[in-house]
């Protein structure tokens, strides 16, 4: 491997910029680094440059660990947003300027200049100086200049970002063609994800310090494992839908596409689909589909772009609830469902629409998103209290961020806890911190929910989160959950093992040391997600709720896979109610399962 | 030639902005050195020779333009020293000592003349230290030099530290992975960028200390041929009622002033145009 990133984290007044990445990029491989202002990208590269020191983690360059090495020995060349070239020296003294503090001889210099103005094409320029060239041609002096001393590996912090569209396109062929004539690694920041498609061999999407997911630019398209992922490379349309059985249902209408990637589980549960506009069919009438019928709407909004049409789509039937994507409201009335299509010449001359037409929508692809977390409803057992709660900061927060809705739920019941609820209960269920708040967790986890959220009034987004599961039927599905939520909260992942003092205590220590491992190591293969580990002794509940009070700003994430292990283990943390948001998820065994569904 | 018409600006008030700066600097600059070379012109030419080259003038001028010098190109070390430690390090006390440097602009220049002198006396606070090791600083050419650095200072920081806030970090982070040692990224690529700014401010620091006369008179004793300004003799003429006298020592610095500042100016643009042409 040519980079190889460990668990590097960079913290900045206290709160992660880059968050716990992981990344190896292998030899002459041509990486980019996607993701929107802040996400961290470019402290990341940095970072691989030597430019900025880490906190946590370690880098290698080519096996050797550069970590506590100066940018100075290194050897990676890197280009700047913008040029950073020494204005008081010609094109050609910046391109010797590596070679010269290097010492090297000046006929040698002479040479691998000429080289390397032929390379970026600006033979003839060495006695230009930098303000009288374009901005066009001092980013190529950059890069001429960061290939000077034949680095390793090469390093373009946004090195498009002051340039025009024109210019951009003819640099972004320029670095590429180097890239294959010199076959060198090379790491590119950008937030343009048109810019990552036509120059990745791999992308890496980073969003809030993450590394989300990386992988082939068609790969990262076609099959997004996060919303985030699925919204910021080209544009999708987020629906809400029921996994069953028999497939995916949106509403009340069942989709029998062949291309919807099953999913394991057992039970019915909701998740989030992803259709890409260009997935989209419109014909006159539902018989008239080649594809799936999801819907009908009503055209919307009409704009010719040259190659493609744009449409949007209000949905009249069908899902019309189910919409999640960006247009629509978070505050979970008012949800526009509003599809998003794109069109080719050909499918506009089979079926030209005008404006306010009614349609059939089908659909040719659908891509769920292997999240647990579709969608948050709030819970209360009246409306003032729902609405309060469904106020809540942090609630808000992390909705937008994952790009969901809350929707509200009226249950007297929950004041009570006793009987079913009337519908069964889907996605997140949230209940404010109070008294009684075992009972509820209880009465919803019963009621269909898969995962409760308990937020006290003041809870702020949380610094860290502890991860924890009752036992190993719990793994599983918690560190699914814990993966999804943090990835939309910047903070620092902790799973807190605890083995039970009276047996054994520290000879319980290589057991115990190697459960943690063992979750660090299925975190990162399966779920992408980089934690760290604590190894505790002592009863599980008191030995979390020590250290969730020992400083403010942290998150409990609760695994079960049985109802009476949240009475019978966890009740201190019930006890009173709590200072730290909570979010217990709940997946039962097998029989228990067949026992739910019998009862 | 349609020369005719007048081809309007684009920013009006050309006009009345040209003749307002040449009445002012009529008024304030050329009309008083007018006067002053007319007064020289009614000496005869030999008197003027005789008086321009007496001992007395002639030690004169080698020690204020010789401290002046010295002071500024100190002033150019040591300003550059504070500019960046200004600039790039935050450090408790930052925004006092930035507020500091521009008390010599504000203080009467005979108050650090006097403040200068106590303390640089043989039994001063500084000078009973320095007494001991034979160094004289209060009525000698140093306590001169002294007092012009005191007073030259705040050009040259505030010269150079809007140059060092603008070279960017960039500049030095991409000659450092270029390989490039602390001292070659100093001496190659933050010192030519900043050296226009370094060379202004010592220019205006040279020519303020060579004008200065308020706090120079108080720590300078003043023996003739030893610690002895010109301006300080163009008063002592004045005193004598030998305006002529004076007015020919004005001339000489007014001319020697002028000559060196336009050298250095001229230094400056060679300097930047050797720069240019040195990739060849």
């Amino acid at each position: 491997m040519s980079i190889t990133l460990d668990q590097v984290t960079k913290r900045y007044q206290g709160s992660p910029v880059v968050n716990d990445v992981s990344l190896e990029v292998g030899e002459g491989e041509f990486f980019v680094l996607l993701g929107p202002s802040g996400s961290g990208k470019s402290t990341l590269l940095r970072a691989i440059a030597g430019l900025t020191g880490v906190d946590h983690g370690r880098v290698a360059l080519h096996g050797n660990d550069v970590t506590h090495v100066s940018a100075r020995h290194r050897g990676v060349g890197f280009v700047f947003q913008n040029y950073a070239l020494f204005r008081h020296m010609t094109v050609g003294e910046n391109i010797e300027f590596a070679l010269r503090v290097r010492r090297m001889r000046t006929e040698d210099r002479r040479q691998r200049r000429k080289e390397l103005l032929r390379l970026v094409a600006l033979e003839g320029m060495d006695d230009r100086l930098p303000t009288q060239l374009s901005g066009g041609q001092q980013q190529r002096v950059a890069v001429a200049r960061a290939l000077a001393h034949k680095p390793e590996v090469l390093l373009l912090d946004e090195p498009f970002g002051a340039l025009d569209a024109k210019i951009r396109e003819e640099l972004r062929r320029t670095i590429r063609q180097v890239q294959r004539e010199l076959k060198i690694t090379t790491v590119l920041v950008t937030h343009d994800q048109e810019e990552a498609f036509a120059l990745a061999d791999r992308i890496g999407v980073m969003n809030l310090g993450r590394l989300l997911e990386s992988g082939r630019p068609d790969e990262l398209y076609d099959r997004p494992a996060t919303r985030f992922v699925a919204t910021f490379l080209g544009a999708a349309n987020l629906l809400l839908a029921k996994q069953t059985e028999q497939g995916i249902r949106f509403g009340a209408t069942p989709v029998n596409a062949r291309r919807i990637e099953k999913l394991e589980g057992g039970r019915e549960h909701e998740v989030v689909a992803v259709l890409r506009p260009e997935e989209i069919e419109l014909a006159p009438t539902r018989d008239n589909l080649r594809t799936n019928y999801i819907a009908t709407g009503v055209v919307e909004e009409l704009v010719f772009t040259g190659a493609l049409e744009r449409i949007r789509v209000r949905m009249t039937s069908g899902p019309s609830d189910a919409h999640i994507g960006s247009n629509s409201h978070v505050d979970g009335h008012n949800t526009a469902a509003i599809l998003d299509v794109t069109r080719t010449q050909h499918e506009q001359r089979v079926f030209p629409v005008v404006f306010g037409q009614s349609v059939a929508i089908g659909v040719r692809r659908i891509h769920v998103l292997p999240t647990p977390l579709s969608s948050y409803t709030v819970c209360a057992a009246e409306t003032a209290a729902a609405e309060r709660l469904s106020q809540h900061p942090f609630l808000i927060e992390l909705a937008g961020r994952m790009k969901t809705r809350i929707a509200k739920r009226i249950d007297p019941a929950l004041a009570t806890c006793q009987g079913n609820a009337q519908t069964r209960i889907s996605g997140v269920a949230v209940i404010a911190a109070q008294v009684k708040v075992a009972k509820q967790v209880e009465w919803l986890l019963w009621n269909g929910a898969a995962e409760v959220m308990v937020l006290p009034s003041q809870a702020v987004s949380p610094q860290r989160v502890l991860i924890h599961w009752a036992d190993d039927a719990a793994r599983r599905s918690t560190l699914a959950v814990a993966a999804s939520l943090l990835r939309h909260v910047p903070a620092e992942a902790v799973y807190v093992g605890i083995l039970p003092e009276s047996r054994g205590g520290e000879g319980q220590r290589p057991l115990g040391v190697r459960t943690l491992l063992d979750a660090r190591s299925e975190a990162q293969a399966v779920h992408g997600l980089e934690m760290r580990t604590e190894l505790r002794f002592g009863a599980a509940a008191e030995e979390l709720q020590r250290q969730l009070n020992e400083q403010v700003d942290q998150m409990l994430i609760l695994g079960i896979s049985d109802l009476s292990q949240l009475s019978r283990e966890f009740a201190p943390l019930f006890a009173a109610p709590a200072a730290y948001s909570m979010m217990i998820v709940y997946r039962p065994a097998r029989e228990s399962d067949e026992q739910a569904a019998s009862a | 030639m349609n020369g005719t018409f007048r081809t309007p600006s684009i920013l009006p008030g050309f006009g009345l902005t040209l003749g307002f700066s040449t009445f002012f600097l009529s008024a304030i600059v050329l009309i008083p050195l007018a006067a002053l070379v007319t007064k020289t012109a009614t000496m005869g030419w030999d008197d003027l020779v005789r008086v321009l080259t007496e001992p007395r003038a002639v030690a004169s001028y080698k020690l204020s333009f010789g401290a002046a010098l010295l002071a500024a190109t100190l002033n150019s070390v040591f300003g550059f020293i504070i500019a960046w430690t200004l600039t790039r390090y935050e450090f408790p006390g930052r925004k006092l000592i930035d507020a500091l440097i521009d008390m010599p602009f504000a203080l009467p220049t005979a108050v650090s003349g006097i403040a200068l002198t106590a303390v640089f006396a043989e039994n001063g606070w500084i000078g009973q230290y320095l007494a001991p090791y034979g160094i004289k600083v209060a009525y000698t050419w140093i306590g001169i030099v002294v007092a012009l650095t005191l007073i030259g200072l705040p050009f040259v920081v505030r010269s150079v530290q809007p140059a060092l806030m603008e070279v960017q970090r960039d500049l030095e982070d991409a000659a450092e992975t270029l390989g490039a040692a602390r001292f070659t990224v100093f001496r190659r690529i933050i010192l030519p960028t900043v050296a226009p700014a370094i060379a202004t401010g010592f220019t205006m620091a040279f020519a303020r200390a060579v004008g200065e006369y308020g706090s120079v008179i108080f720590i300078a004793g003043n023996l003739p041929m030893k610690t002895e300004i010109t301006p300080l003799l163009i008063v002592i003429k004045l005193e004598q009622f030998d305006y002529a006298g004076a007015a020919a020592l004005g001339f000489a610095m007014l001319v020697l002033s002028f000559v060196m500042l336009l050298s250095i100016n001229l230094l400056q643009t060679w300097g930047r145009r050797r720069q240019v042409v040195a990739g060849r």
